[in-house]
Order: C-alpha cells, then structure tokens, then sequence
C-alpha cells in the first residue's frame, strides 16, 4: 500500500505536465483568435506574454524539482520502513527539521526570484497603467468612452465636424456625440485610447487576443490604451462576475483602417440624425 | 478505503447532474381558473392540447409545435405552392416541379426535406429537396412521384426550421426573463423593474407604426440588435441575421398565442365562468323547483356545447382571421409612420417654440413629463382610471397596460429607450407608446410643431441645471393647472 500511496503522488504531478505540454496543441491554451496561433495580436501583448511566458518557465521548473524531490522523498521513506527500525542494518531517517541552512536557503532564493520577476515587468506595467508612460498618439485623447452597465456594453464616440473629421471626445455627453452599444470600432496598426466607467457595479473590460484586462469601477474614469496589430474583428468580454447576466456580457471590438473607421463614423451620424424624410440630404431610411 | 470515497462522491455528482432538467412548458393565463372546468378544458384542446390525450391544439407544446398555417409567421426554411407543371408523355415519374414560392427565409439546400401542407400528399412522409433552380420557380424532389401534386398545393421545405431554432435561441437568451409563454414571467423577471415584456397582449411600445397598428418584424429585430438602453432588455447585437430573425418569428409566434388564448378565455369569460354557472344554476332553480343544481348544470354545459360547436367556430375563424391581418398589416409600408417634413433645423427659436408647446394645454407634455422634464408632472400625482376596467387604480400615478407603475420618462438624462434619431422621437409622439398611457399626438399636433418638440426634448439633457425651469434656484410656477385630471382625454390614444 504505501508504494500505491508513492506512485498515486507522483502520477498527478505527471498528469499535470503532460496536459500543459500537449494544451497549445489541442488548442485549450490562449484563444487562437485572429492570428490563428493564439498569439497576442498587439505589441504590448507580446510583451506581455514573453513576462507570462517566463514565469511558465521558473514555475515549471520549480513545480518539475520539487516534485521529483518529494517523489524521492516518498519512496526512500517507503524503503527504509520495510525493515523494522531496529533491525540489523535498517537505514536511519534523517532529521531536517531545524536546518539553518536549508531554511535560509530556501527563503532567499524564492525571494531573489520573485524580485527579479517584480523589476522585470516594472516597464511593461508602467508602460500600459503610468500615464506618463502612455504612447504619443494616445495623449491626444480617447477615440471612444466605454460604459460597461449590466449587462451590456455602451459607447459613446465624439461626432465629426462639417468636413468630417472626428471631433474631441467631451468628458460629458455632447449633442454631436454618436452612440452604439456592444459595437466598439477603432482604428487599428497605431495606439488608441478609451475611458472606461461603469454605470452600475465593479466590471472588468477583457480583450483577451490583445491581453488587455482592465477593472471597470465605478464612479472613476480610467483610460485604458492598446494597439491592435491587424484590422478584424476582436472579442471584448466582461471579466469580472458581475451579477447572473455576466456570461451576456460579450461584444466586439472592430479594429480597422482610420479611413475606414471615419467612413464608419459617417455611417453612423447619418443614420443617428436620420428624420425618416427620405429626401432630406441623407437617404438612409431605416427600413 | 479513501479511494473508493472518491470513486463514490464522483459517481454520485455525476448522477446528481441529470436532476433537475425540467420540460417547458406554457402556462395559461390566470383568468382560466375562473372558468368551469368544461370551458377550461376547451380552451386547453384549441391552444394546445395540454393533458387532454392526443390533442395537440393549434400550438401545441414548446418542445412539440404545432404550425398553424393561418397565421402570419415564418415557420420554414421556404413555404410555397405548386404550379402547372407539364409532364412528359411516358415519364413514370415526375421529379422537377414547377412551384412559386411565398416566402423564402433560408437557402434552399439539396437534402433539406419537403413536407406537403395540403392536397393529397398533405400529411405524409416528406421527400428529400435535391436543389431549386436560380430563378426560385422549380424544385428537383427526390425521389420523385408517380402522381404529381394538384397545382396550388401548398408545400414547406425544411419545415419549422425557422421557428424551432427562434425556440432554441429564446430558451438561451429570453425565457429566463421572458418566460416560456412569453409572459415576462421568467425566474429573473421579479427582480427587474421595468418588468420584461409579456408578449400575450401583442403590444409592443417602441414600434415605427401608427398608434394602433401592431408592431413590424423590423422594429423587433432593432429591439434585439440593441436592446432598451435605460432598461434590463439587453443588446443582443452578436447574434446572426438568420438568429435574430429565428428569434424574431417565436417571439410574434408566442405573442399571437397569447393573443388567442385571451380571445378564447374572453369568449367564455361572461357565460360560463364558475361564477357565472353558478347564478345561472340558482336563476334556472328559482323558476322551476323540481330541477335538481346538477341537471340545471348539465343543461348549461349542453347549452356551452352547442355554442361551441355553432357560433363560436365563425366567431373564432373571424378573430383569427382579424389577427392574422392585423399582424400582416403591420408589415405594409404604408403602416409605418414617416414625417412629411423634413426636421426643422434645431434652433433657439424651434426649440422655444417646442418648449411652448410641451407646456401648452394642447400638448399637454408637462402634465405627466413635469415642467422640466424630469417626469415628475401633476399626473403622476393623480389617481388614474384603468382604461380596460374603467376603474380608479388603488394608488395615485400612471399605469401601463400590464398593470405595473409607470413614470413617465425623466427626459434630462438622454436615455430613450425607443432610440435616439430624431425619427425615434418624432414617432414616439407622433404614434404615442402603445400600451402606456403616453398619448399619439398625430393627430393634434402638426408635423412642424412636433420637429419643435423634438428638438426641444433633444436639448433638455444639456440644459445646465439652473437654466432648467423649474428645477434652478429659481422659482418653479407650476405650467398647468390641470392637476386632478383623471382620465386621459379624447385626445389620448390608448389602444385596447
Ligand atoms: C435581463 C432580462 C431580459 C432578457 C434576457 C431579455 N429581455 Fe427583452 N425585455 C426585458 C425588459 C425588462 C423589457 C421591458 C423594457 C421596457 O418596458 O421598456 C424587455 C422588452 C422586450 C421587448 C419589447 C419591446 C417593445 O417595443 O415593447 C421585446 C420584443 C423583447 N424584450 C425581446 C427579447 C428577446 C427576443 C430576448 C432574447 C433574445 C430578450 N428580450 C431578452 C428584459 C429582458
Ligand atoms: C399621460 C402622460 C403623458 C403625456 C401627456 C406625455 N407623455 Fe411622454 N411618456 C409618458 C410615459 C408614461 C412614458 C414612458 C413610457 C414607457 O417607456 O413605458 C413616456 C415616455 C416619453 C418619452 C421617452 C421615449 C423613449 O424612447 O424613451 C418621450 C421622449 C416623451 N414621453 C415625450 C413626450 C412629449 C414630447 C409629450 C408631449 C407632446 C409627452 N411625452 C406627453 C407619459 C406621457
Ligand atoms: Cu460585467
């Protein structure tokens, strides 16, 4: 029985290793999204993921040697009670507990670790939650304010001027401002910028192919940039259970050209001021 | 032993997993009860058939549909009639028909099956579709028949597959607040305030049609694309044209239900209540003594049947046909309501002008909107009368047609839940919201002056506070006087 209790231990651990290595290809790792690999599809992203990617690697290689040290452990314990303990020549347990050096050992090590982790990412967490920190092309302000609400996803974008230009987005609601819900379009290939707020409870704004995530609380504004590498469409999810309606919280973020994102915005102004009199300038009746 | 423990809670949870599936099924409206059991179980064999052995009603059950041809729903993947078709001289078998479609709501794939509605096939085992041609006018059937159908026989291809994959989408995304029955019913609807909508009375309030014209499957299809802002009705904007439409077609389904089965109870209602019979039962005593109660009852039941095997069929044929129009006009173009003038350029002035006329006497706005519009206006303050009973509501404030507190809407937060173009707006007054006490100003207001309005109630959200009237530091001096007036007026157009 005691070998069971060994070999029970150690098949889990092995288990476990075996699904992680073969996950990528059975696709239950990063959605393949976009870039049909699972690779993030924005610059930040892939940042991210070589930090994510590293930690795999000090993880797994804790997790491999402290399994195959308690295996040992196991069965070297297993061994020396077959022979009763005062037997002739039975094998002696040997004491740990109390080791200064051990324990000295196996503080400073982890702690050296885990602060090289901490300093590592330092750029990459500065780079996306520091203002200062932000982009250029993000300073001139957000293309869209996102409202999360349960449990739905409202946005609100600045109108165009009269030669069709994007006006600035207002921290309060403008007569000009344009409206869609669960419909984000932005421009791709470049930095862009939202407000998120929330109009209810706590939400979290998840685009998971671009690896932003972002707490939605409410009463604060919080600005949230990214950069989607390829024009398509992305998949924006809640993250934060929100109440029984958290699952519906699904929408999309459609990254495209600025061209073709202005003619986007046209489309929607025209039809947002549409009177229904179809020959009044604009002829997008709704039906 | 530990590892048979696990092996036992695991078997056990796996087993516990099958519990708790439940079927759907509809439930009847409340007023069913107060009818005598016979009435009730007639209702119950026209509607669905529910615990009377092989009936199946005009409806069915959730899970098992019936497709009653009469009424104006896309049920199939594509329904159609055959034409003439010539046959050649010593074919023994006819497998290209020609045929004129009347609806075609999906593509029409080789294998989908075709079912025969009427002539002499109707009722039997369906064929396989092999293709339609391009231009929609003749289908290859295989196999093919010895016999060839009469021309006008009605045929469906892939039948019901609309409407069994709108059921399927709606138990995913609308009965837990809509209810199976579509009686806004569902386990999350006690939480919501406004109430999602319960569908059985087939109003809809935010339609593009004239006040009392029901609602277009394009206006359904935008309230499921984005959903009511201001409300729990959420956006569904990720769902597929054909889903949204699947969906589209259950939901005027589940409405037209509701609507008959009201019908049907309203048509029994007077006559053959529980409490009716039982007065009927005491009068038919008074007059003759020697009539025993249970004989005074059979002779009423037997008088119930009679009615319901003579009059009662016209009259049900007549209802349904009259629904079954009123949907389908609904669809006309000419239902839709379309401004004749184009919006008045929102100025100063067209707004003050508007603001006049939201606080005169003929539009009356302020009286239920409040004269700064935040929906605080003097009838929300009076007791009401319930326009179907005619009878004073128990509490001061406005009422919609399902019976739950309405306040009108506070118009300083920007939010409308019917849209926000102008055309939205134009209409909400044009047209009233059907099944609210919010009148139709159509026919009161000219096209100019609701463009004022609009453009005046397009402003309010951005009116700073202290310019708002009556809502600054300012003094407020109430607009109308007509504080207790209880009823709508004539003017109101509450369609019942
Ligand atoms: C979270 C609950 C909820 C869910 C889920 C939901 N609804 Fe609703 N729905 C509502 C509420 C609440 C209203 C009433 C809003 C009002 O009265 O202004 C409503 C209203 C409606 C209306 C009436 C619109 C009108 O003009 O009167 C329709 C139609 C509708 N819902 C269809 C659907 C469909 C179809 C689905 C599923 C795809 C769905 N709803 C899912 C809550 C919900
Ligand atoms: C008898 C009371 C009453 C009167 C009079 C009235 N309303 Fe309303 N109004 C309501 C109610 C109640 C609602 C809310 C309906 C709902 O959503 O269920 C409403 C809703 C509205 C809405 C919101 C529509 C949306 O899409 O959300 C607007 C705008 C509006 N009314 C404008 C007006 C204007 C303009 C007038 C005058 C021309 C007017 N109302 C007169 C009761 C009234
Ligand atoms: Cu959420």
């Amino acid at each position: 029985m005691k070998r069971f209790w060994c070999a029970f231990f150690m098949f889990w651990p092995i288990v476990a290793v075996i699904l992680c290595w073969i996950a990528p290809g059975q696709n239950w790792w990063f959605p393949r999204g976009p870039s049909g690999t699972g690779a993030a599809m924005s610059p930040l992203g892939e940042r991210i993921d070589d930090l994510f990617y590293m930690i795999l690697m000090i993880t797994s290689v804790t997790f491999v040697g402290t399994q195959v040290a308690l295996g040992y452990v196991l069965f070297t314990g297993a061994r020396r009670s077959d022979t009763s303990h005062d037997a002739e020549g039975a094998e002696k347990t040997w004491f740990t507990h109390g080791s200064h050096n051990l324990e000295v050992m196996w503080s400073i090590v982890p702690a050296a670790v885990l602060l090289f982790i901490a300093l590592y990412q330092m750029e990459v967490w500065a780079e996306y939650r520091v203002k200062d920190k932000f982009p250029e092309e993000v300073r001139k302000g957000p293309q869209a304010e996102v409202t999360a609400r349960q449990f739905e996803w409202r946005i609100r974008y600045p109108g165009l001027d009269e030669n069709g230009n994007p006006l600035e987005l207002m921290p309060d609601p403008q007569p000009t401002d344009l409206y869609t819900v669960n419909d984000l379009h932005l421009t791709s290939g470049e930095p862009v910028m939202i407000w998120l707020r929330s109009e209810d409870v706590q939400h979290s704004f998840f685009l998971p192919e671009l690896r932003v995530k972002q707490d939605a609380v409410p009463g604060l504004v919080i600005p949230v940039w990214f950069e989607a590498t390829k024009s398509t469409e992305y998949s924006l999810l809640c993250a934060e259970l929100c109440g029984w309606g958290h699952y519906k919280m699904k929408a999309r973020l459609v990254a495209e050209r600025e061209e073709d994102r202005l003619v986007w915005l046209q489309e929607l102004q025209a039809a947002q001021n549409d009177d229904g009199v179809p020959d009044a300038g604009d002829a997008s009746d709704d039906e | 032993m530990r590892v048979e423990t696990i092996i036992i809670g695991l078997a056990l949870l796996i087993s516990l997993a099958g519990c708790g599936a439940q079927q759907a099924e509809f439930v009847n409206r409340d007023e069913i009860d107060e009818l005598i059991p016979e009435a009730q179980t007639h209702v119950r064999k026209v509607l669905d058939g529910a615990g009377i052995e092989g009936e199946t009603g005009h409806f069915g059950k959730p899970t098992n549909m019936v497709l009653w041809e009469r009424l104006p729903v896309h049920y199939h993947g594509a329904y159609g009639a055959f034409a003439e078709t010539q046959i050649d001289e010593g074919a023994d078998e006819v497998s290209t028909l020609n045929v004129s479609l009347l609806e075609q709501n999906l593509p029409v794939e080789p294998g989908q099956t075709l079912a025969w509605i009427s002539g002499k096939y109707a009722g039997q085992a369906s064929t396989a579709v092999a293709a339609l041609n391009e231009a929609g006018n003749q289908i290859e059937i295989d196999p093919g028949l010895s016999v060839p159908p009469d021309a006008g026989d009605r045929f469906a291809i892939a039948p019901g597959a609309v409407i069994s994959h709108g059921r399927k989408l709606y138990a995913e995304h609308c009965q837990h607040c809509h209810g199976v029955t579509g009686d806004g019913n569902g386990p999350t609807a006690k939480y919501l305030n406004p109430r999602p909508r319960d569908y059985r009375l087939g109003k809809f309030k935010f339609t593009s049609t004239g006040s009392s014209v029901k609602v277009t499957r394009n206006d359904l299809s935008q309230i499921v694309e984005n959903g009511i802002p201001g409300t729990y009705m959420p956006s569904f904007k990720l769902l597929t044209e054909e889903e949204n439409h699947a969906i589209v077609e259950y939901v005027r389904w589940l409405s037209m239900r509701g609507e008959i089965e009201f019908k049907l109870i309203q048509a029994l209602r007077n006559d053959y209540s529980k409490e009716a019979v039982d007065s009927a039962v005491a009068s038919a005593r008074e007059s003759d003594s020697k009539l025993s109660s249970s004989e005074a009852r059979q002779n009423i039941v037997a008088e119930m049947d009679e009615y319901l095997t003579g009059d009662w069929v016209d009259e049900f044929n007549d209802d349904t046909k009259f629904l079954a129009d009123q949907w389908k006009q609904a669809e006309d173009p000419s239902a839709l309501v379309i401004p004749k003038v184009a919006r008045v350029a929102d100025t100063p002035e067209s707004r003050a002008r508007g603001r006049a006329l939201y606080l005169s006497a003929k539009a009356k706005c302020a009286t239920c909107h409040g004269d700064a519009g935040l929906g605080d206006g003097s009838q929300t303050l009076a007791v009401q009368k319930n326009p179907t009973t005619n009878t004073d509501y128990d509490v001061p404030g406005l009422f919609d047609d399902w019976g739950n507190p309405l306040k009108p809407r506070n118009l300083a937060t920007g939010i409308y839940r019917g849209g926000r173009r102008p055309l939205d707006l134009y209409r909400r007054v044009h047209a009233g919201i059907s099944g609210t006490p919010m009148p139709a100003f159509g026919t009161v207001l000219k096209d100019e002056e609701i463009w004022d309005i609009v453009n005046y109630v397009m402003h309010i959200p951005f009116e700073s506070r202290d310019q708002r009237p009556g809502d600054g530091a300012g003094e407020s001096v109430p607009a109308s006087t007509e504080v207790a007036t209880v009823a709508p007026d004539e003017s109101t157009d509450i369609a019942n």
